[in-house]
């Protein structure tokens, strides 16, 4: 495994996982391609391994058999990260940890895993192609997702012109920050672009995922201005406590009115599934006991944001 | 290393039920579904109450006629004797009308029954000595009187015991393969537990033509036999006098129950009740002697010619339904035209087939016994959709009727077989969808455009390949062209993987040799070593598996005849010659032999490969040691089994050994050539065999512990694909040899979760991926669409869950029916959810 960000010229993009038969992430069947790495951290994050822009280490404590039948991981680390603690866990000095893996090869149980791995735009596309049956039976493709796919550009940008060019339909799931440049190289490659928008409150944005909101809704601006002809579906992850108020709701919808609307405003209830991976990463998870919004509640807020002028989404 | 770790989805989150599911968290009774069905079809509702509480009775009366009249024949030409056995039964086996019934016929005593087929005597059947005869206990699912044990002892039995088919079948073996048929559940004979393969009869004739058309031409052609030609005189004649019999005969039959509905019409106050049982008088002196003219009495001769059929032969899985959606499309439509027929009066009498099915059990294994076809199952199949003998689509209106019928009846009959082709209608391919949605498992598919072309290049013509039925839970029927099919061997492919790692043995057989010896694999130094043993033991037991068909094929006739089926055959009418009895002119021969364990051993051959010979993560030497350990003390192997890569997940590494495992048989296959000049071919149809399969067999190098079950038919094993169905379905396209015709039956069980598949979206996406099922040319697939948690909560409270229905194999059955080792395998089975 290589940290080259270009091999043989051809650029590579950090993945931590393709994911086929995907149904609610655009049209059809697709396949999800997820990229490691965001500017974002969420305190609800589902991908918590999409965070951090290098390959990362991840250990599942019930697949590890007892250390008197296999030490192998520990005899075969030479920065020495991985000890037994004293009710016989394996643990990670992940502060010294270069995740380069050499433990997770020789891990028979897979309690060991790498998350992120360097993958050339080509190895991509074929992957993708595997499942053409289903795309064009469904209307289905790829959807570039993360992390923040938006943060690899130019590795997206070259994906997203090999999938066009060779028919696959593309859509692209970003929290919106990044380089307008980087926007506005993608935008005329993607049939579809997801655009989260979490909340307007600029310090209530920064509290829940440490950057301001100024850029994201800058881009979306500028997004909805000069490519007007570009199917953007606006989302809203409704997170408890943090933006599920209508006032919440209202204000990004009345925002998208005004920047040139979307062809559809989603809203996504926060689920808790990502829980188990942050203790796989060995994260803390800021939410956890965290109940989901009922289908009720949904409903009502659905109901705001159409009144707003988005047009909802049956997808949800 | 891509798609290792799990990621989480936007996907809604809240637990989704079925249809099926939420009816029965209500605990809703069963019943038709919704308000309209039940009120509109309240007979049919009220014939369904208590159905499930019904006992199974048997039915031994045919087996006592049965012996009766074989005794007072001894000596005659088969074919004549079956006949006038088969007479002797229409003639005075009890009949009865059920309160309620529109459709008259039964094969058994008043409600649920299950036929004995004495002349079935052996392993596979429901006893295997009179000795281990007992009544039943308390609580068994079938009742047995001590009456019906001192029957069968003495009346019954004993002419059975030696003149039986399946003591011939294993005598006349060479020793070499009764040897290894003798190794219970390493190759399975199944020629003696059924009289013939599945099958269906050319039902058109018969409604078309009516009986009393083909007691004509048997009398002509009698009457036209010239002495002068003595062979074809010999020949000929027994079979044209049993015809003729059988025909009579069942025209009698459907007297005998036209004068008891009279007699009963004559007791009868309620009016309305009297007029029905004369109007079934009235069809009963017409049908099957006559053309049908009627839908009424199209279902009414289709029904008693399947009735006929069940008290003449056990035909493998029962004989099944053909395209009722073609032959009885004519009658409906005229009815229908001429403001004679409403859709519900429709379903009422379709309905009422689907209950007469329902009622009759197939009894295989004997409680206790490793069960073969678990929950009692049995196969009438009933096909819909596809092309027309033409090439065009076939589907019409009683085709979406049946579809409805499927959603709101509530039974797990009829086994319901939709084809699908490149121009199957979306609107078509919708109702599926609907229909599979509400999770009871039904209908199953088949792609015209992988069947149709095999069919032809086996040998038929286009006209006959494209009116293909489905038989059974997949085999497919050319009725006209097909000639018959022997039960064919279950070959354990679990077991030729411990023999080659064991130099021919098995651990569960001792020291002494089951196939041959072909070195010990710790002197292998390559994996292509390890191949080349493997496929000499695969060359042995297919060998063996010929011989033993061939036996099989050839002795049948001098024990077995059913003219009933024959004359509906026509080229059994052409020839004059009975179904069973050797190479009939113009005839198609296509068996098979079925393949068990394609995952298990696709995956245990990988990981030898990568572990062993690749990445050398453990020797040869280790990784025996742990099988033989049953990897007690040795986790680490285990593990490193368990995470090697699996079939199921579109590797094509892997993938490709199951690519050479099909190439291995399907090229045996093509060197062999059957009894009747015709071919096994390779097919993956496990139902439920690979549980008792897998229980002798030892641990395997994919992780497997011993005695566990197999991989279930060509399913990836259990758990194991964790990619996707996209990536399933290429994979077991990926293992496909297509430049073989030597192929058949390719079983697929697909399970999805609930949640994935909700709202108009999930339906047309569960249309897009049928689609690319079909582009991708996949014989057969059937989707089980429920919660896991729903079947570990029947587990847990199984009164609750009496309804609630699964996709086994080919078929669906009441979950809290199956032994509970079933029941995991399909807990364990990989759910898609996305």
């Amino acid at each position: 495994m290589t940290l080259n960000y270009k091999s043989n010229g051809v650029p590579q993009g950090l993945i931590f996982n393709i994911q086929k038969f995907s149904l609610h992430d655009g049209p059809g069947i697709r396949t999800m391609v997820f990229l490691k790495g965001c500017p974002l951290a969420c305190t609800w994050c589902s991908n918590p391994e999409g965070q951090s822009a290098s390959p990362e280490l991840m250990l599942t404590c019930d697949r590890c058999i007892d250390q008197e039948e296999c030490e192998r991981c520990i005899a075969v680390c030479l920065e020495h990260v991985l000890t037994w603690d004293d009710d016989g866990k394996l643990r990670i000095d992940r502060a010294h940890c270069d995740g380069c893996g050499d433990c997770a090869y020789v891990c028979p149980s897979r309690a060991l895993e790498v998350s992120g791995e360097w993958v050339g735009v080509d190895d991509v596309v074929r992957i993708v192609e595997e499942d053409d049956a289903f795309h064009a039976r469904s209307g289905g493709g790829l959807t570039v997702s993360g992390g923040e796919p938006l943060a690899q550009g130019a590795f997206v940008r070259a994906l997203l012109e090999a999938a066009r060019s060779r028919g696959i339909d593309t859509a692209v799931e970003t929290s919106g920050l990044c380089n307008w440049k980087t926007m506005r190289d993608i935008a005329p490659l993607a049939d579809r672009i997801f655009f989260d928008i979490k909340c307007l409150d600029p310090d209530k944005h920064e509290q829940v995922t440490g950057v301001s909101n100024t850029k994201i809704l800058d881009n979306f601006q500028r997004l909805r201005a000069e490519f007007p002809e570009v199917d953007v579906v606006v989302r809203t992850p409704v997170v408890p406590g943090v933006n599920d108020s209508e006032d919440d709701i209202r204000a990004i919808a009345e925002f998208v009115d005004d920047a040139g609307g979307a062809s559809a405003y989603e809203l996504l209830p926060y689920h808790g599934f990502g829980e188990p991976k942050y203790t796989k990463l060995g994260k803390h998870y800021p939410l956890s006991h965290l109940v989901p919004p009922s289908e009720a509640r949904m409903k009502e807020l659905r109901g705001i944001a159409a009144s707003c002028g988005a047009p909802g989404s049956g997808a949800v | 290393m891509l798609g290792a770790v799990e990621s989480s989805q936007t996907s809604p989150g809240s637990r989704v039920l079925t249809p099926h599911e939420a009816r029965i968290e209500r605990g809703e009774p069963i019943g038709l579904v919704g308000d309209a069905a039940q009120s509109k079809r309240a007979r049919i509702q009220r014939m369904l109450e208590g159905f499930r509480d019904e006992p199974i009775h048997l039915n031994i009366d045919r087996a006592l006629l049965l012996t009766e009249s074989m005794k007072a024949t001894q000596g005659q030409p088969m074919v004549l004797r079956w006949g006038k056995a088969l007479a002797h039964i229409l003639t005075h086996h009890p009949i009865h009308i059920e309160d309620e019934e529109l459709l008259v016929g039964s094969a058994g005593p008043p409600g649920r029954y299950a036929v004995v087929y004495c002349e079935l005597v052996g392993p596979g059947r429901f006893y295997t000595h009179p000795h281990e005869l007992e009544p039943s206990k308390s609580g068994d699912p079938i009742l047995i009187t001590e009456q019906d044990v001192a029957t069968l002892k003495d009346e019954i039995l004993p002419y059975w015991e030696s003149n039986a088919y399946h003591a011939a079948t294993m005598n006349a073996l060479p020793e070499e393969t009764r040897r290894l048929m003798e190794r219970i559940f390493v190759v399975t004979p199944t020629a003696s537990g059924r009289s013939m393969l599945a099958w269906a009869h050319d039902y058109g004739k018969v409604l078309e033509r009516g009986i009393g058309s083909i007691r004509r031409e048997a009398a002509e052609r009698l009457e036209a036999l010239d002495p002068v030609d003595t062979a074809a005189y010999v020949e000929q004649r027994p079979f044209l006098e049993a015809v003729r019999l059988v025909c009579d005969a069942m025209i009698a039959f459907a007297h005998r129950y036209a004068e008891l509905a009279r007699s009963m019409a004559a007791d009868e106050r309620r009016e309305e009740r009297r007029r029905e049982l004369l109007e079934i008088a009235d069809i009963c002196e017409r049908v099957p002697e006559h053309p049908a003219r009627t839908f009424h009495e199209a279902v009414q001769s289709q029904w008693l010619v399947q009735t006929v059929s069940r008290l003449e032969q056990a035909i493998g899985g029962v004989v099944g339904n053909g395209r009722i959606d073609q032959y009885l499309y004519p009658y409906y439509r005229k009815d229908v035209a001429e403001g004679r027929l409403t859709d519900d009066e429709a379903l009422v009498l379709l309905e009422s087939i689907w209950i007469g099915m329902a009622r009759s059990t197939d009894v295989y294994a004997k409680p206790g016994m490793p069960s073969l076809t678990d929950g009692f199952a049995h196969w009438e199949a009933t096909t819909i959709g596809g092309l027309t003998p033409d090439g065009r689509d076939a589907s019409n209106e009683l085709s979406y009727l049946i579809l409805r019928s499927k959603r709101e009846f509530p039974l797990h009959y009829p086994d319901l077989a939709a084809r699908i082709h490149a121009r199957t209608p979306n609107a078509f391919l919708h109702a599926i969808s609907e229909t599979i949605k509400d999770g009871s498992g039904f209908p199953k598919l088949f792609c015209d455009d992988e069947i149709i072309p095999l069919l032809v290049a086996k040998g038929g013509s286009m006209e006959e390949a494209n009116d293909y039925c489905i038989t059974g839970c997949s085999e497919t029927k050319m009725l006209n062209t097909e000639g018959i099919a022997t039960g064919c061997a279950w070959i354990n492919l679990g077991a030729i993987l411990e023999m080659t790692l064991r130099n021919g043995r098995m651990g569960c057989y001792g020291d002494g040799l089951v196939g041959i010896s072909t070195g010990d694999p710790r002197t292998f130094t390559s994996f292509d070593e390890l191949w080349d043993a493997f496929t000499l033991q695969v060359q042995n037991v297919v060998q063996h598996t010929f011989i033993q068909q061939y036996v099989s094929d050839t002795l049948k006739s001098q024990y077995i005849a059913s003219p009933m089926f024959s004359m509906l055959h026509d080229l059994c009418m052409a020839s004059c010659k009975d179904i069973h009895s050797g190479p009939i002119d113009g005839a198609l021969y296509l068996g098979f032999f079925d393949v068990m364990g394609f995952g298990t051993v696709i995956d245990s051959l990988a990981a030898i490969r990568a572990l062993v010979f690749d990445e050398k993560k453990v020797t040869m030497h280790e990784l025996l040691d742990a099988l033989d350990h049953d990897f007690e003390g040795h986790e680490a192997v285990r593990q490193l089994c368990l995470n090697a890569p699996k079939y199921g997940n579109n590797d094509p590494t892997v993938d490709h050994i199951g690519r050479d495992i099909e190439e291995c048989f399907a090229r045996l296959a093509r060197q062999h050539t059957t009894a009747f000049g015709g071919e096994l071919d390779l097919r993956y149809v496990s139902v439920t065999s690979h549980v008792p399969l897998g229980a002798v067999v030892g641990a395997t190098p994919d992780g497997r512990k011993a005695r566990e079950p197999l991989s279930e038919s060509i399913s990836p094993s259990q758990g194991m694909d964790v990619k996707g169905p996209t990536a399933t379905l290429m994979s077991i396209s990926s293992t496909k040899c297509a430049q073989y015709k030597e192929r058949a039956a390719r079983l697929l069980n697909m399970k999805l979760s609930p949640a994935s598949l909700v709202g108009e979206a999930g339906t047309r996406k569960l249309m897009a991926l049928i689609r690319a099922a079909c582009d991708m040319k996949m014989w057969h697939i059937q989707f089980n669409i429920i919660n896991r948690d729903t079947l570990l909560a029947a587990q847990k409270d199984p009164d609750k869950y009496r309804n609630l229905l699964v996709r086994v194999a080919g078929y669906s059955a009441y979950f809290v029916d199956l032994t509970p080792a079933l029941q995991n395998e399909i807990i364990r089975r990989t759910e898609h959810e996305f």
